[in-house]
């Protein structure tokens, strides 16, 4: 019984005290959001594990099973300790077992030996977020560039109102952002602005509306163990 | 006679040549000063105020604020203030007199004006006002005192509780009504009905189907409403014998899928079929969970996505190559930045509401349907404040838009 | 240059082009990028993690500060591992039921003032100024700022009553819906619009970073890896699949 209870009973007391949190303006009130955040952070750098075992797990069985493309899971496991060997080296240590001042030669080898390791500016790890990390999200974010060329010539075909008022506010914006538009004709951008100012701010605050709405009615139902799926079993 | 005509004509160019000095000798000193805790707040800060006079409502008039810890002095300049506005509603209310007072705060206690290391206030505080002509004093206030404290409740913001309180009483109300009344009428929402036809295609193609629960963690509510939905597609998939596979970028999110997807196939007698390595972690990083996802999309092929939560910018990386291998693809999402990507990607989008709106329609349960009319009950109000309120802004009443009015 | 530079740079424009490749179709480049990418952002955050999280907010305040408060989180990220044991495994839902209720907490009342009070203040305009006259300003000439706050309004109204869910879609509330489903795709047509200029820019700083290591102080990295590319793509095509039509013929 207190299994099943425990849980909902912790989820509305957390849900009621936040939402009386908002009304005390308190230093107590303001310093418990900041300790629950605080401890929400350590909570979740404490469950990485989880998610490292979970994807470790899962590239260490595509190389034992022989399944295809287990080289890749090779690779991945390759970069993954390469990381975390650069990352961990001496700079840990150091952190936990200080360097005595008396074996410090001088600032600069000091430097030289946080440069070496460690997250620092400067640092191998550094290097491999600026040289790795950095491309590949650059990369990956502007491959969305090509992806919505496609997207516009797959779903800006007139074939229904809708579809139509979807193209004609887009090709209005589009033009209306560069110089092209204003050259064409002069209304471009006056209707851009109207569009952007008008139509679209009232779809936007409905949706929103709705949006809020739904969410507080979700939270509620939550806090008060109506919707219990995040726990798993029955409701 | 011309030489008093000529005196005359002496004085009034003198008089114009020294008008700045008529106009500072018509300087009062400051009236009705006041100080006290500032309310709604954590303490540290102590309001003065005093009230707006014609004669020094000029931008030129400085005025000067001293303090001091005891109430004969040493006095210690603090600020001059300039251009002072008059509109503090959240500490004078929203009545006409709020324009009446000009407002200042102090947080800390100076040594002079130009002290660079103030100390906070940590005891009661004199203080008084001096308008100035910018190199001498012309007139001060009365000496006022005043200590700051931690206020208890945020008075400005009762608005906000009270509609906590309402919409609440609404909700339980409308979920009561709901147990009496079971068969509460919902409409049809055509992205959530494809769900069952998504998984039978997906089963006779032995495909298997891909849900991703958005990129927030498990505190975010499009995230819980999301997994409250794996849990029913989770069930259908275990009735229909086929597959599910859940990409995760949360640790905490794939144990709670892990949880509620086990829990689903217990629920419909499959036990066995439930593969705990079907939801995993991939990574925190963004765009690399939106690579490995996409590879994931171009090996295994599924025949279903689903988009279920929260998404940033790699909604269109992920929706744009579930297209192109030819899945059928759902999403919801309360993004309003991505609804547009998935609408013009996706088979069928649930926008904003109806994602918080899926759990009721799949599970049909009074309690859950109840809370839809609630919702739509407040709507309803919603529409009426905006109709209401608009058309009383228009005649000049401000009632409405107040209440709503946030500091 | 420094060689470190040098390799960074060839490091960088090599796994650019990669990820690239994608676009053409998945390929052995991809899957190694993809993978690399994994291996390295993975490894980058527990570190990043063990840093952050565990010795600057944890270890160093617990020892050397003797904050023992923080003894309870480190115990609840702890008890989340008790689902691998059944008998204790309700222990882990409890820490669920602490995140999600405080999110559902703290999200209610933020949600209602910004979602719903903001949004009402913003929307709560005259329709008309009294003083001017219903469509013209003092000067008669016509102006529309009147006419767009009509339209907001009607645009709320429709939108919202399209998300109506206990009510069917017929008669007055169906033409109703339909006008809200037409101010929203307006609205979606306008952010899509809007939205391409930012994501076309970031393609054309992408473009522009390998324009400037295809540069001879970079020995021609981008070049010389993009005809690599190219070269073995068509090696595999041609050479390959080539063979295996054979095969399959034989």
């Amino acid at each position: 019984m207190i299994k099943r209870q425990l849980p909902l009973l912790i989820a509305f007391a957390m849900g009621v005290i936040f939402i009386i949190q908002f009304f005390i303006p308190h230093q107590i009130s303001q310093d418990l959001l900041t300790w629950v955040n605080k401890w929400l952070m350590i909570i979740g750098g404490i469950s990485l594990l989880l998610g490292i075992y979970s994807l470790l797990n899962f590239h260490y069985l595509q190389i034992f099973r022989n399944k295809p493309g287990w080289g890749f899971s090779l690779i991945m496991f390759f970069s993954f300790l390469i990381s975390v060997v650069v990352g961990f080296t001496p700079s840990l240590i150091n952190v936990i077992l200080p360097l005595p001042e008396s074996s410090v030669q001088s600032a600069e080898q000091v430097k030289e030996w946080y440069r070496i390791t460690g997250l620092k500016d400067g640092s191998s790890l550094d290097w491999i977020f600026r040289h790795g990390i950095t491309p590949l999200s650059a990369t990956m974010f502007s491959i969305i560039g090509f992806f919505i060329a496609s997207a516009a010539f797959r779903a800006f075909r007139a074939r229904s109102l809708e579809a139509t008022l979807l193209l004609l506010a887009a090709v209005f914006i589009m033009l209306g952002q560069t110089p092209l538009g204003g050259m064409l004709w002069s209304g471009i951008p006056d209707i851009m602005t109207w569009i952007l100012s008008t139509p679209n701010t009232a779809a936007k605050r409905a949706i929103l509306f709705g949006i809020a709405m739904g969410s507080i009615s979700f939270s509620l139902k939550i806090i008060f163990g109506i919707e219990r799926a995040y726990l798993g079993g029955k409701n | 006679m011309p030489w008093f005509r000529i005196l005359f004509l002496g004085l009034i160019s003198l008089l114009g040549f020294n008008n700045d000095i008529f106009a500072q000798n018509t300087l009062v000193s400051p009236q009705d000063f006041t100080a006290f805790d500032t309310p709604n707040d954590a303490g540290g800060s102590v309001s003065l105020t005093w009230r707006v006079v014609p004669e020094n409502n000029k931008p030129e008039v400085p005025y000067l604020i001293l303090a001091a810890t005891a109430p004969d002095g040493p006095w210690f300049e603090q600020t001059t203030l300039v251009n002072l506005k008059s509109d503090y509603p959240q500490y004078f209310g929203l009545s006409a007199s709020n324009k009446l007072w000009s407002y200042c705060e102090i947080t800390d206690f100076k040594q002079s004006l130009t002290d660079d290391n103030p100390k906070p206030i940590t005891a009661t505080t004199y203080f008084k006002l001096a308008v100035t002509d910018g190199s001498k004093t012309l007139g001060f206030s009365s000496v006022v005192s005043a200590m700051h404290q931690g206020n208890w409740f945020d008075a400005s913001k009762i608005n906000i509780l009270i509609f906590v309180v309402i919409f609440s009483f609404v909700i339980m109300f409308f979920i009561s009504l709901a147990r009496k009344n079971p068969d509460l009428f919902i409409r049809r929402i055509p992205g959530l009905d494809a769900i069952e036809e998504a998984i039978g295609r997906a089963t006779e193609m032995g495909k298997p189907i891909l849900y991703l629960n958005g990129l927030d963690g498990m505190g975010s509510l499009s995230t819980i409403a999301a997994t409250s939905i794996l849990g029913k597609v989770a069930r259908k998939v275990a009735n229909y014998d086929s597959q599910i596979k859940v990409p995760c970028r949360d640790p905490i999110v794939m144990s709670v899928c892990q949880e509620v997807v086990r829990e689903a196939y217990l629920e419909a007698g499959r036990p066995d079929a439930y593969n705990q390595d079907n939801i995993f972690f991939i990574t925190d990083d963004q765009f690399a969970y939106a690579a490995a996802v996409d590879g994931l999309m171009v090996r295994h092929k599924p025949a279903a996505n689903l988009y279920m939560g929260y998404y940033y910018a790699e909604s269109l990386l992920l929706a744009e190559t579930g297209a192109a291998i030819g899945a059928i693809q759902i999403a919801g999402t309360d993004s309003i930045t991505q609804l547009p990507f998935f609408i013009t990607t996706c088979d069928y989008t649930l926008m904003g509401e109806e994602l918080y709106a899926a759990s009721a329609y799949l599970s049909r349960e009074p309690l859950q349907t109840g809370s839809l009319k609630g919702q739509d009950f407040t709507k309803g109000l919603i529409i009426l404040i905006l109709i209401l309120g608009s058309l009383a802004s228009t005649a000049g009443i401000t009632f409405l838009v107040n209440l709503f009015k946030t500091f | 240059m420094d060689n470190t530079v040098l390799l960074g740079v060839w490091l960088a424009v090599g796994l650019t082009l990669f990820m690239y490749s994608f676009l053409y179709k998945d390929n052995v480049f991809f899957r190694f990028g993809e993978h690399v990418y994994l291996g390295i952002s993975i490894g980058y955050i527990i570190v990043r993690v063990i840093f952050n999280n565990f010795i600057n907010d944890l270890y160093k305040p617990l020892v050397e500060d003797r904050d023992y408060i923080l003894i309870i989180p480190a115990l609840m990220g702890l008890a989340l591992y008790t689902r691998f044991f059944t008998r204790i495994a309700w222990v882990s839902r409890v820490i669920f039921a602490f995140i999600v209720g405080f999110g559902a907490g703290l999200g209610i009342p933020r949600t209602i003032a910004g979602g719903i009070f903001k949004q009402l203040e913003g929307v709560l305009m005259p329709l008309a100024a009294i003083k001017d006259g219903f469509f013209f300003n003092a000067d008669g000439n016509f102006t529309l700022v009147n006419i767009n706050s009509l339209i907001i309004i009607v645009g709320i109204t429709s939108v919202l009553v399209y998300f109506f869910f206990s009510v069917e879609h017929k008669g007055v509330v169906k033409s109703v819906s339909r006008v809200g489903i037409y101010f929203v795709m307006i609205a979606f047509g306008a952010s899509f619009g809007y939205t391409v200029m930012g994501r076309m820019s970031l393609l054309i700083g992408r473009c522009y970073d390998l324009i400037e290591f295809s540069s001879p102080k970079y020995y021609y990295a981008s070049i010389v890896l993009l005809i690599m590319l190219i070269l073995v793509f068509i090696i595999y095509e041609v050479v390959i699949k080539k063979g295996e039509v054979l095969k399959t013929n034989e």
